[in-house]
């Protein structure tokens, strides 16, 4: 029995007594030691699911494995992570799974975990050609959303995506359909993601294992060249502060990536941080400033519009008072300019009135 | 033709509403319409997509036109010996489709059409006449469950009351109180019928002891295992038999609320469990103030839909709340977290209707039923190759062999028995030398790497194709799998393109290597028991039929 009133209790792991406290499931308690037990349908930031039977570890006494992912540790017990069993059961396990697909390689841009089932494959030595039969799931080519790849000819069921979408963005757009080998991922009645429930918040895009499901956009720089640098920012469109991992190939954006660690946002984005960064390169960016004359926007020197701008400024505190003067900063804006903002509003105006977008 | 507001208006309040509001539309519309699932993910706040695949999980729902009164035919292992394979083919132009096992396997083909069910012949079809009762015992031996089933009256509740029922209830709630009956349950030794064979008093006790209420008692009448079809044969003969046991488990438990879930291939027996149920709540025998006792305890009917998984306690739990029938992590067991995570007694229909008798009769009595240190009787659903086909009562104990040469009358037609299945088809082959060894309980059964389990035997004489056997058999866990665990998912799969040929090694050394490292696999890792025990189908055919392996992969490769 576990004394709830005690904090910390021991068990053996790979022959070494270890401390956990209550609650902790033997693959926390493993990741701590670096055991490096491999799984495939854990997320951490997920309820512990038991699907993909990788993370099986031996408890003395129990007849069978036990999933490390689900059971929760208890005083006492005495655990083995990599016996040559495990580890055989473990190839075995993964040759099955790349036998329902494919192809196992999978682009890097196509998402954060894209490259977990490929990874683990090469680290058991999995792609051995056993198990050959039919494959599993069927792709989703012709929904023409702009954002998700549904590639589920490369799904492996491990419904990461369903419980992201449920337990994470709280949507619960997708879900299983069918069973056994059947089984598939869905939105009701199957339709174009479009006419589901889905935000396109991409977090199910970021968790698949397999890039069956992946990020649209980012895949069209598949074949541009560079090495992917990734740079750790924060998004730039409202006040939540989700922190972004920015990835470039020389010189252009090719994609973004939610931080798993960012404080503010645990790997969640929106749709607009997640998928919208285009405007950054785009041509139609603005790159000098415009003043409108005779009814027709034309670029000049920052100093024509400045003047411009404080004559504008000066008529209406001469017509209305200062008090007709309001500033909104944009989310967008870095904090030098938002600091420089408030300043002008304050000290040169005498005036309380200004906001932010990200309030919105 | 009832509004959708109403059918929604009906169920709403009523405890586990999803089944029920399901079955309603489904029979409403003869299909489950879109505009149905909508209304129902509304009222009942399931998000539409979780209905959506919810509904396409159950083998019986469908969203196609008409669908509800497709015509469907068994094809489990015994009906396919008895030509039901031929006979689907043959009205597939009619829109007939195949089902598993629908636990009829000792009476003729059975075929369903929406709530009737039938027995069909090439040139025929009739409705299902009434379940055959069992024979009286061939080895004249002392019966627990099926003491009073061939009593044609016992079906109505003044029958039932006129050969001793509900007396067992009445001695319990009004003499014997909660420990006294409890402590006889503990002391018979009595097991789970259902497969698991987990004792049942240490069950009720650890719900007892469980915090939280209501508490539940769930009859697991979803006997989805091909082969088996003894708890239908219960429930119907001697419905209230069951209702009793579950008053009596209900009150060791401290329960007040109560489900049977039925399978869907049990449409005459929803019908007579329901007007069983309802002339016990007349009688007082359920709901408030039971007996006087002032015990109070509910029962809801529930129909399945199709899903041999939900048999599985905990999906069956899942399904019952509404949601995607996959089987739950334990621990928590259902015994502190069932139903909405509250302490829940999950039993089989055999394990309850075992308990009135052992109140009148005492532990040590029930106990005594088992030959040498075996404790009571077990019903064994025999079927296939042999000359009585039909459910037995027998003491657990007795020799395998003597159930089929003297009970059931031996192999027809002066052949040879080749081979039988335990556990309906999740305890795998045993050969014949193997059959005839065996004692029936689970020490010996196991001892043979296989396991009694819920009690069906099919028997299969030597001119049976076995490989062919083992494929069906492989075919339907695959059709069964839910698809929450790996091993299982493509295990079920691969195991099943194998045993036809239609994919894997071309040598018989690497089929073998391949389908034993599956099979170890899904054994040690799978994450309930479908997949634990779909590896014993191949596990003994390679044990037994190594060379009609061989050739079948041989001649699939030639
Ligand atoms: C795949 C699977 C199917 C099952 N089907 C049934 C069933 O149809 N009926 C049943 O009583 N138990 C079935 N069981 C066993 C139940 O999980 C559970 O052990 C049983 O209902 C407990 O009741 P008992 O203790 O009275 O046997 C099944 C188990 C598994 C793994
Ligand atoms: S993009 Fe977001 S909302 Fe849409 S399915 Fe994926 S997780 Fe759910
Ligand atoms: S789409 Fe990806 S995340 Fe979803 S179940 Fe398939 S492999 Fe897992
Ligand atoms: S063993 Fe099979 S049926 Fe059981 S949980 Fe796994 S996939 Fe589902
Ligand atoms: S990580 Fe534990 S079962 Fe997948």
């Amino acid at each position: 029995m576990i004394d709830k009133t005690k904090n910390t209790y021991e068990l053996t792991l790979d022959g070494e007594v270890v401390a956990f406290s209550h609650g902790e499931s033997l693959f926390e308690i493993s990741e701590r030691h670096k055991k490096e037990v491999p799984t495939l349908c854990y997320d951490k930031r997920l309820d512990a699911f038991g699907g993909c039977r990788m993370c099986m570890v031996e408890v003395e006494g129990f007849r069978n494995p036990v999933a490390s992912c689900t059971t929760k540790a208890s005083p006492g017990m005495v655990v083995h992570t990599h016996t040559a069993k495990l580890e055989k059961d473990r190839k075995t396990l993964l040759e099955l799974v790349v036998s329902e697909n494919r192809q196992v390689e999978t682009p890097e841009l196509s998402g954060f975990a894209s490259q977990e089932l490929t990874q683990l494959a090469n680290r058991y030595d999995a792609i051995t050609g056993r198990f050959a039969g039919a494959k599993s799931g069927t792709s989703r080519t012709e929904d023409l959303n702009p954002f998700i790849l549904r590639d589920y000819d490369q799904c492996i069921s491990c419904y990461r995506c369903v419980r992201v979408c449920a337990e994470r963005e709280g949507d619960y757009a997708i879900n299983v359909m069918n069973r056994g080998f059947a089984t598939q991922i869905t939105t009701e009645f199957n339709s174009d993601l479009r006419e589901s429930e889905c935000t396109f918040c991409g977090q199910c895009v970021q968790t698949c294992p397999t890039g069956a499901l992946a990020d649209k956009k980012a895949l069209r720089d598949r074949k541009t060249v560079g090495d992917i640098k990734k740079t750790r920012t924060i998004c730039t469109y409202c006040g939540v502060g989700c922190s972004v991992d920015i990835m470039s190939k020389e010189d252009k954006i090719v994609g973004i990536q939610p931080a798993m660690d960012g404080p503010a946002n645990l790997g969640a984005l929106c749709v607009k941080g997640q998928f919208a960064y285009d405007f950054v390169q785009h041509d139609d960016r603005l790159t000098t400033p415009l003043v409108r004359k005779n009814g027709k926007l034309e670029p000049v020197s920052w100093t024509e519009a400045i003047d411009v701008a404080a004559k504008g400024f000066e008529k209406v505190s001469r017509d209305h008072g200062n008090e007709a003067i309001y500033a909104i900063a944009s989310g967008r804006a870095p904090h030098e300019a938002s600091y420089a903002l408030q300043k002008l509003m304050r000290a040169g105006w005498g005036l309380n009135q200004i906001d932010n977008c990200s309030r919105a | 033709m009832e509004s959708t507001e109403k059918i929604i208006e009906e169920w709403r309040t009523q405890p586990a509403p999803l089944l029920g509001m399901l079955h309603a539309f489904h029979e409403r519309d003869l299909k489950i319409t879109e505009e149905a699932i909508l209304a129902i993910a509304k009222a009942l706040r399931i998000p539409k997509a979780e209905l959506f695949g919810t509904v396409t999980f159950y083998d019986h729902l469908s969203m196609e036109s008409g669908s509800h009164d497709d015509l469907r035919i068994c094809t489990g292992p015994i009906c396919s010996l008895k030509g039901s394979q031929e006979i689907l083919k043959a009205m597939q132009g009619d829109g007939a489709r195949s089902m598993p096992c629908s636990g009829r396997c000792d009476v003729p083909i059975p075929a369903l059409r929406g709530n009737r069910t039938y027995q069909i012949a090439p040139d025929a079809i009739v409705p299902t006449p009434e379940t055959p009762r069992p024979i009286p015992n061939p080895g004249g031996l002392e019966e627990c469950v099926f003491a009073e089933i061939r009593d044609p009256d016992r079906k109505s509740l003044a029958g039932y009351q006129a050969s001793g029922g509900y007396l067992a209830a009445e001695k319990a709630l009004n003499d014997l109180g909660r420990e006294r009956t409890l402590a006889e349950v503990k002391a018979s030794g009595l097991a789970g019928r259902g497969g698991a064979g987990f004792p049942t008093g240490e069950k009720w006790q650890a719900v007892a002891d469980a915090q939280g209420s209501p508490k539940y008692v769930v009859c697991n009448a979803d006997e989805g295992e091909p082969g088996c079809f003894k708890d239908r044969t219960l429930l119907d003969h001697d419905p209230h038999l069951v209702i009793e046991g579950m008053i009596l488990a209900a009150f060791c438990c401290g329960a007040s609320e109560g489900f049977i879930y039925l399978r869907y291939e049990y449409p005459e027996t929803l019908k007579t469990l329901g007007q069983a149920l309802q002339e016990a709540r007349d009688a007082g025998l359920l709901g408030k103030d039971i007996l006087g006792s002032g015990y109070e305890f509910q029962i809801h009917l529930r129909r399945g839909a199709g899903a041999y998984i939900c048999g599985e306690e905990t999906s069956l739990l899942n399904s019952l709340e509404g949601k995607h029938p996959f089987p739950r992590n334990r621990p928590p067991y259902p015994v502190t977290h069932g139903f909405n995570d509250l302490p829940t007694a999950v039993n089989n229909v055999e394990t309850l209707a075992s308990v009135p008798w052992i109140v009148m009769n005492g532990a040590a009595r029930y106990a005594a039923l088992g030959l040498g240190d075996h404790k009571g009787t077990k019903l064994i659903s025999l079927s296939g190759d042999i000359e009585k086909p039909g459910n037995y009562e027998v003491p657990l104990g007795l020799p395998l062999k003597t159930l089929i040469e003297e009970w059931a009358g031996g192999i027809p037609g002066g052949k040879k028995l080749q081979a039988v299945t335990m556990a309906g088809l999740s305890g795998g082959f045993l050969g014949a030398e193997d059959a005839y060894a065996v004692t029936l309980d689970e020490p010996s059964v196991r001892a043979k790497g296989s396991f009694l389990g819920a009690g069906g035997i099919m028997i299969f004489d030597e001119t049976r194709d076995m490989v062919d056997l083992g494929r069906q058999a492989m075919a339907f866990f695959a059709h069964e799998s839910c698809g929450k665990c790996f091993p299982c998912r493509i295990g079920t799969q691969r195991l099943t393109e194998r045993l036809a040929g239609s994919a894997g090694p071309d040598t018989f050394a690497a089929w073998r290597e391949e389908v034993e490292d599956m099979g170890q696999v899904m054994k040690s890792s799978s994450a309930c028991g479908l997949g634990m025990a779909a590896p014993l189908i191949t596990e003994s055919l390679l044990r037994l039929f190594p060379d009609d392996l061989a050739s079948t992969i041989k001649k699939a490769n030639s």
